[in-house]
């Protein structure tokens, strides 16, 4: 890379990228299928439901879904970055380990169950997603180990098996589910960003930023690790406790942002390699600006899923990939003989 | 650590964050509380779904109806409404802005996400399960309670009921004719035994031609497709448009299975699902045009059997 990273050169980046997070949210929030004043939702709310709809639209629905499709976005492209580095797979995404067919089946099984218990807030969907992605990502982790000391291959390899057998135990389930309850499940598997409930959402914030944090603490390290497991244990470094750090926590927040928005697919494989094609591969600058840049992108996506064909809206999944792939096909163009993958 | 001083920032935007956070979290849990400041019956009533809008329609609350999803076409007037997204992914924003006091939704998951942001703002929401025949009866009586038109409800239940029922006593009482509810050709799916398309069948006289089913509308394999011998094929049209092409399609399709006794005979019948597959006040109407198709002889020629059923 041209030039060394500097805290100072770092901070400054992540300021910049932050403040354009935050004209991005505020401008989408401000932009939907209804026209909706500013000075309006500065008045604050009236009396009662309908006395100030612009009010009750901007802080009741569109903040909410804003900042849930910052937080999805942000999780999935740090995963992205994760699992790129640990497997040293430039295909490797969030879903590569099996969590979004572990998340599927818990939906479709708390779908096929009716059950209708919340749980602080959390709808069964949310509950069961969370619940099926973190149970395949143990899974998947705990076979991977069985197969001995190398690992990743091993790793991967019980992912994308784990991963084809939930799908077609999720084929099976769907051919039973009624018509309805089959849209349902069709709309969160293409993800599907909706409002939520502000303590869901608080909670989820804390996690995912939370998991993010300790994920920037390992940066260092997964720098070492990229160079090899031998160099990485000459300088200090122990992969194994290194890479099972940061596969759980990059499973933890994906479990969180599916269980939240369903399967929003290229998020998580495009961001990582957009920002590494254009700011260098350095984990300690790629990660933070990957999650912001990445929260950014959802939010933009998920204001043109619910506006371009008002109103009616569209799952955003649709939008990242339509929207994602030739966006991220220009800059591998333009880009790519300046660097290559995962050096 | 290489990088120590950057922690400093993380942090500095945590703290901001979870104030953001906490201000707009109180602000929200704050209206929660609110208690719904209307008692009137509702002036401004939105529906999510074709069936309700209909009933709201039949039990005469047509002028208070501001807005409906897209999917909503009958009657007439309905069209004219401001639409609030589809049946599948309603607007949210559509409908705050179009200040409904009464919202009604069916209850299931997309539906049931708007009801609870539409809930956490303070705005009166009426979730309904609509799926089978009884249900609809309750769905009409709780509409009634909610829009505080209790007696016309009653009415409208009755009258429903009472049509049904003549219906049944005209022509349930035949000899149950073997029928096959095709919702779509290519991979061939069926409407099961726990529809309430079946209980419309059983209703006009017939029988459902495919046994128990795990699935409610299944896939099912050209070997049972055989073996069940249907009398009558009722293929649901794709969209109310073009029927009359669709029927040809059905019949060239259909001609492969010449087995069949309903191949043989001709009797394949293209019905509109608007009309006869909706849950709502026309349910009579529907029950009518399937039993037309499976006893032409108590209604009239075959002919004009296919005329009545567009």
């Amino acid at each position: 890379m041209a030039e060394f990273l500097t805290p100072k050169n770092l901070v400054i980046k992540i300021v910049v990228c932050s403040a354009v997070l935050a004209v991005v949210m505020c401008l989408c929030a401000l932009v939907g299928t209804q026209r909706i004043s500013l000075e309006n939702v500065l008045a604050g709310p009236g009396q009662g439901p309908g006395e100030n709809t612009d009010y009750e639209i901007f802080v009741g629905v569109r903040i909410p879904r804003v900042i849930l499709a910052a937080l999805a976005g942000a999780a999935l492209a740090c995963a992205g970055v994760i699992l790129q580095a640990i497997l040293r797979n430039p295909l490797a995404d969030p879903y590569i380990l099996g969590i979004s067919s572990g998340a599927g089946l818990g939906v479709i099984i708390a779908v096929l169950s009716g059950i209708t218990w919340s749980f602080w807030a959390g709808s069964p969907i949310t509950v069961f997603a969370f619940a099926g992605a973190t149970l395949t990502v143990w899974l998947v982790w705990y076979i991977g180990h069985l197969a001995g000391k190398s690992q990743v291959t091993s790793l991967l390899l019980a992912g994308v098996v784990i991963n084809a057998f939930f799908s077609a135990v999720i084929m099976f389930l769907t051919s039973i589910l009624k018509s309805h309850q089959l849209r349902s499940t069709t709309l969160w598997l293409m993800g599907n960003i909706t409002e939520k409930d502000p303590s869901v959402l608080w909670v989820s914030a804390v996690c995912i930023l939370a998991g993010i944090l300790g994920l920037f603490s390992i940066c260092h390290r997964l720098n070492v690790l990229t160079f090899g497991q031998e160099e990485a244990k000459g300088l200090g470094v122990d992969p194994a406790k290194t890479r099972f750090a940061a596969f759980g926590l990059a499973a933890f927040i994906t479990a969180i942002a599916v269980s939240l928005s369903g399967l929003i697919g290229f998020v998580g494989l495009i961001i990582p390699h957009a920002v590494r094609l254009v700011f260098g591969p350095d984990h300690r600058q790629l990660l933070p600006v990957s999650a912001i840049i990445g929260g950014a992108f959802l939010v933009i996506a998920d204001t043109v899923a619910r506006t371009i064909v008002a109103p009616a809206q569209l799952p955003v999944g649709v939008i990242t990939a339509i929207a994602g792939g030739p966006f991220f096909l220009v800059l591998l163009a333009k880009y790519s003989r300046k660097v290559s993958w995962l050096k | 650590m290489i990088l120590k001083k950057s922690w400093t920032l993380p942090t500095i935007t945590i703290v901001c964050l979870s104030c953001v956070f906490g201000l707009y979290w109180a602000a929200a849990s704050r209206k929660t509380f609110r208690l719904p400041t209307t008692t009137s019956p509702p002036k401004r009533i939105v529906s999510l779904a074709p069936n309700l809008t209909e009933i709201l329609f039949a039990l005469g609350l047509g002028e208070n109806v501001v807005a409906v999803s897209n999917n909503c076409d009958w009657p007439a007037e309905a069209v004219s409404r401001k639409k609030v997204g589809t049946f599948w992914q309603p607007n949210t924003e559509a409908i705050i802005a179009s200040k409904p006091d009464l919202v009604i939704t069916l209850r299931f998951e997309q539906q049931k996400a708007v009801a609870d942001t539409l809930n956490r703002l303070g705005y009166k929401v009426l979730t309904l399960k609509v799926e089978e025949i009884e249900e609809l009866f309750t769905a009409i009586q709780k509409m009634g309670e909610a829009a505080d038109c209790i007696e016309r409800a009653e009415k409208l239940a009755g009258s429903i009921r009472k049509k049904t029922n003549d219906l049944q006593s005209k022509y349930g009482l035949a000899n149950k004719v073997k029928t096959l509810w095709v919702v779509q050709v290519e991979p061939l799916r069926i409407a099961g035994r726990s529809t309430f398309v079946n209980e419309m069948l059983e209703l006009a006289g017939g029988e459902n031609a495919i046994g128990p089913t795990i699935g409610q509308y299944p896939q099912i394999g050209t070997e049972e497709l055989l073996a069940c011998g249907a009398e009558v094929i009722i293929q649901s049209a794709m969209g109310a448009s073009n029927i009359d092409r669709q029927q040809q399609a059905a019949e060239s399709f259909w001609s492969k299975f010449a087995a069949l006794p309903a191949v043989k005979n001709n009797r394949i019948y293209v019905v509109n699902p608007d009309t006869a597959l909706r849950l709502g006040p026309r349910l009579p109407e529907g029950i009518e045009i399937i039993a037309r198709c499976l006893h032409p002889d108590t209604a009239m020629e075959k002919h004009n059997v296919a005329l009545q059923t567009r």
